[in-house]
């Protein structure tokens, strides 16, 4: 396995440079220069390319910042005067991370309950009306989420705060939910088909047969084979977040790194916009990675290789 | 355990959590609304606390508000002394001395020198720096040269010597005074900045304060923060807020609501929807703002149209200015009379200048259609077709067009129009080679005074996008720049025949002169507002 591991590390580096290069030339085709003041002479934005060492060769640049990226320095932003990029992203990422993690965990919880709450009570009210729930939160945005719940527990009932990040818990009630409703509604349709098969599967016929009790049956046998398929559904859902997170943290103004990647891109601030695009991918990758891994461990059918 | 019992433990428990955590404090309580302390809001994030890099109208709040120039804009609306106890202009202009009040200190309680002034302009001039607004300086002996890296910042026109400043012109500008009220141009200790290094200014501790409030709760990236009164102002005593609560509110739709909610003592009304629906609440106010949308028209050639005077004439009387400004802007903003937006400046008498040099753009549409006529038929042709353009990033800029391109066609038979939408940066370059034929502009001014508008059309200027040459305006604008230049009735008749020119030879189209209304709580007084620089001032901000 550790053979397997080192394997798919060596191809994240080369994915990476991938990335780094395509962003790079990409952003090339992008009209304008990553100053944005209109007033600016041509002989002033000369001079500040110059400085900025912009006018220099492409190949020039894009060696110079493989050189930086390989060494840890992606640079300064051109938005954010002085701000490095390792720190803009650096004080960034936590707060995109902690709302995620806190989306997924919230998400994932509701999910395993009302999935097995929905296989155990198969097609009848309940069940249906979760059924109802879940395909909603498949379907609904959650961005159109963030912001019927400003409406109704910012302004119409005024329970939480709508908008910023860090001064109080509470400020993140809102966000995660918003963007624990598709987590929650993916892994309940999951577990609760899931949870159907193995409820009518030989081993649980056994085990009712040994005499066990429906809750036992449940807790030991059947959850631990619904899981399986929720680990592997974990990386696809914890990218969902990533890119939903972007216009969560715009409505509720948190100062995570998504918005950070928006409000780079028609600023053409170079450095930020290839720093975010690395983090994102390096997450999106390693996330992929880790659900691999999972799968293996929990499910010895599966082997690495 | 049945189960309406573990509803009921289940309740419990929500209800003991969230009360006691509730009543710890870990929610948040609500801002204080005492009387020492105000709340206000940004719609974007602060970008920086470097004085001389910052181009931001937001960040450029927070920097204002911590920091004091020479000169400060006072309740009246007028420059008084502030770090200066004198400012003192030579006869012929090119001189200014400025001799500072005794015992000025720094927020870290250090002392600030005529040095510290010094430093900061040759910082904003010094190439390396790559300051966007280095141009602001140009005027000032050798800054030019500085800039361009053929001269050392020590030769810059700006020199101290025990506590007086002294300030060397290489021609008169009559807005030099503004400067010496400008933020970028605020006094740095070089101790301070060197320090610092390449983090200076980027979170509240890597700056220090000269201004009426120091900055403080901010780690570079986060949306909460605050100013707090700075014991070592020269003029504490007349501050009488000690705290502005500052948060980041990226939906004016939330602010909105925050503000009725009592949360925040202003809200702006950034779109049409947001005014309709709250112009009728307490404290609706309308802002003036220091920015024109303007069409302008290649007259390079490349389009036989836009380069014959009839056509350009026509499609100037083929605006119509109130029904647009109405249908585009919900009449949030006013039509425009003339290349400086209402509210600028005023002139000598007090009157506002856009009033006072206006020409008379007026909408005739019979008028329109005979020129227009007329000037096909010099270009032997019945038919135009013409494309304008604007930037995507602004939605308001498509209903504009849309407007534009019915009432043209409308008025105008002939006339073809097609849209042309590019995004901001794109807008830009275009314009800068000329690579349009009729442009949307939008110019906002840097100062209250014409030129930050009337240098814009100088002949050869690089700002001039539609390059046409107009030989009386460029006198007049000159002659506001050199003979007038101490002579404020002299510019604003300069001005005036400047736009005249410019209306006569139909050179550009003026639009709208932007404005937007604001919810601003009455019970918070003396907040000194202003259309450029520093938008609201917190110096002499209480609370009723």
């Amino acid at each position: 396995m550790w053979k397997y591991i080192l394997k798919r590390l060596v191809l994240m580096v080369f994915t990476l440079f991938l990335v780094i290069t395509a962003t790079f030339f990409l952003m090339q085709i992008m009209p304008g220069t990553p100053f944005n003041n209109p007033k600016l002479t041509p002989q002033a934005l000369a001079q500040l390319k110059t400085t900025y060492g912009l006018d220099l060769p492409l190949w020039q640049q894009y060696l110079s910042y493989l050189v930086g990226a390989v060494h840890g320095d992606f640079g300064t932003s051109f938005q954010y005067q002085n701000q490095s990029v390792s720190m803009l992203i650096g004080q960034r990422l936590p707060v995109s991370a902690h709302l995620g993690a806190q989306a997924l965990v919230v998400g994932i919880i509701a999910g395993l309950i009302m999935g097995a709450v929905s296989a155990r009570n198969k097609n009848n009210k309940i069940d249906g009306t979760l059924g109802i729930l879940s395909t909603l939160g498949i379907s609904v945005p959650s961005f159109i989420l963030g912001i019927v719940f400003v409406y109704l527990f910012g302004f119409k009932w005024p329970i939480f705060p709508v908008s910023g990040w860090g001064d109080s818990f509470s400020q993140t009630i809102l966000p995660t939910l918003a963007l624990a409703a598709s987590p929650a509604a993916i892994t309940t349709r999951f577990v609760r088909s899931e949870m159907i098969e193995s409820l009518s599967s030989d081993y649980v016929q056994l085990a009712k047969a040994k005499g066990l009790s429906d809750k036992e049956i449940v807790n030991k046998h059947a959850y631990r084979n619904s899981m399986i398929p929720v680990l592997t559904l974990v990386g696809p859902m914890a990218a969902g977040l990533l890119t939903g997170s972007t216009l969560i943290e715009q409505i509720f103004s948190i100062p995570g790194i998504g918005q950070q990647f928006v409000t780079s891109i028609p600023s053409k601030d170079f450095p930020v916009i290839m720093g975010t695009t690395i983090v994102y991918a390096a997450m999106l990758m390693v996330m992929i990675l880790i659900t691999d891994i999972l799968t293996a461990i929990i499910d010895p059918r599966v082997r690495l290789q | 355990m049945e189960t309406w019992k573990k509803v009921a433990i289940g309740a419990a428990a929500v209800v003991v959590v969230g009360g006691g955590t509730r009543a710890a404090g870990l929610w948040g309580g609500d801002k204080s609304s005492s009387k020492d302390t105000l709340n206000f809001s940004l719609p974007t994030d602060i970008q920086t606390l470097d004085i001389s890099k910052n181009t931001d109208q937001y960040s450029n709040q927070i920097i204002g508000n911590t920091g004091a120039n020479l000169l400060r804009v006072d309740k009246k609306g007028k420059l008084a002394p502030e770090l200066a106890k004198s400012v003192k202009a030579s006869k012929d202009g090119l001189t200014y001395t400025a001799t500072l009040r005794d015992n000025l200190k720094w927020s870290d309680g250090s002392k600030l020198t005529a040095q510290d002034f010094v430093y900061s302009w040759q910082r904003i001039v010094n190439p390396k720096t790559a300051s966007q607004y280095a141009y602001l300086a140009t005027g000032v002996k050798n800054a030019d040269d500085i800039m361009k890296g053929k001269a050392d910042v020590k030769t810059l026109g700006v020199t101290a010597k025990g506590n007086v400043i002294t300030f060397q012109l290489d021609h008169p500008m009559p807005q030099f005074e503004y400067l010496l009220s400008f933020s970028n141009f605020m006094p740095q200790k070089e101790s301070f900045v060197d320090k610092q290094g390449k983090s200076y200014g980027t979170t509240s501790d890597k700056q220090i304060y000269s201004g009426p409030y120091k900055f403080a709760g901010w780690n570079g990236t986060n949306g909460s923060f605050k100013l707090v009164k700075n014991d070592n102002y020269w003029d504490k005593d007349a501050v009488k807020t000690k705290t502005v609560n500052y948060q980041v509110i990226q939906k004016p739709e939330t602010a909105v609501q925050m503000y009725k909610q009592g949360k925040l003592d202003e809200a702006d009304l950034l779109t049409t929807d947001l005014y309709q629906a709250n112009k009728n609440q307490k404290g609706i106010v309308k802002v003036p703002e220091a920015r024109t949308d303007y069409i302008e028209y290649n007259q390079t050639g490349k389009n036989k149209f836009l380069s014959n005077d009839k056509i350009r004439e026509a499609l100037n009387l083929a605006t119509n200015r109130d029904e647009l400004v109405k249908e585009v802007t919900g009449g949030v903003s006013t039509a425009a009379t003339a290349l400086v937006p209402a509210g600028l400046a005023k002139t000598a008498s007090g009157e506002d200048l856009a009033k006072y040099v206006a020409p008379g753009y007026t909408y005739d549409k019979s008028k329109a259609a005979e020129l227009f006529k007329e000037g096909l038929k010099e270009l032997g042709t019945d038919k135009a077709t013409l494309t304008i353009e604007a930037a995507s990033d602004a939605p308001v800029n498509k209903t504009m067009v849309d407007y534009l391109q019915g009432s043209w066609q409308k008025a105008l038979p002939g006339l073809t129009v097609n849209e042309k939408f590019v995004p901001f940066k794109q807008r830009l370059q275009d314009a800068q080679t000329q690579n349009f034929e009729v442009l949307l502009t939008a110019w906002g001014g840097d100062y209250p005074e014409g030129s930050t508008f009337y240098d814009l059309f100088k002949n050869g200027s690089s700002y001039n996008d539609g390059q046409f040459t107009n030989d009386a305006y460029t006198a007049a604008v000159n002659k506001a720049e050199t003979t007038d230049a101490l002579n404020q009735a002299g510019r604003d008749q300069d001005y005036k025949d400047a736009e005249s020119a410019l209306f006569k030879n139909s050179n550009y189209n003026p639009l709208v002169s932007k404005a937007h209304y604001s919810l601003q709580n009455s019970n918070v007084k003396d907040v000194i507002r202003s259309t450029t620089g520093l938008i609201e001032d917190f110096k002499y901000a209480y609370r009723k």
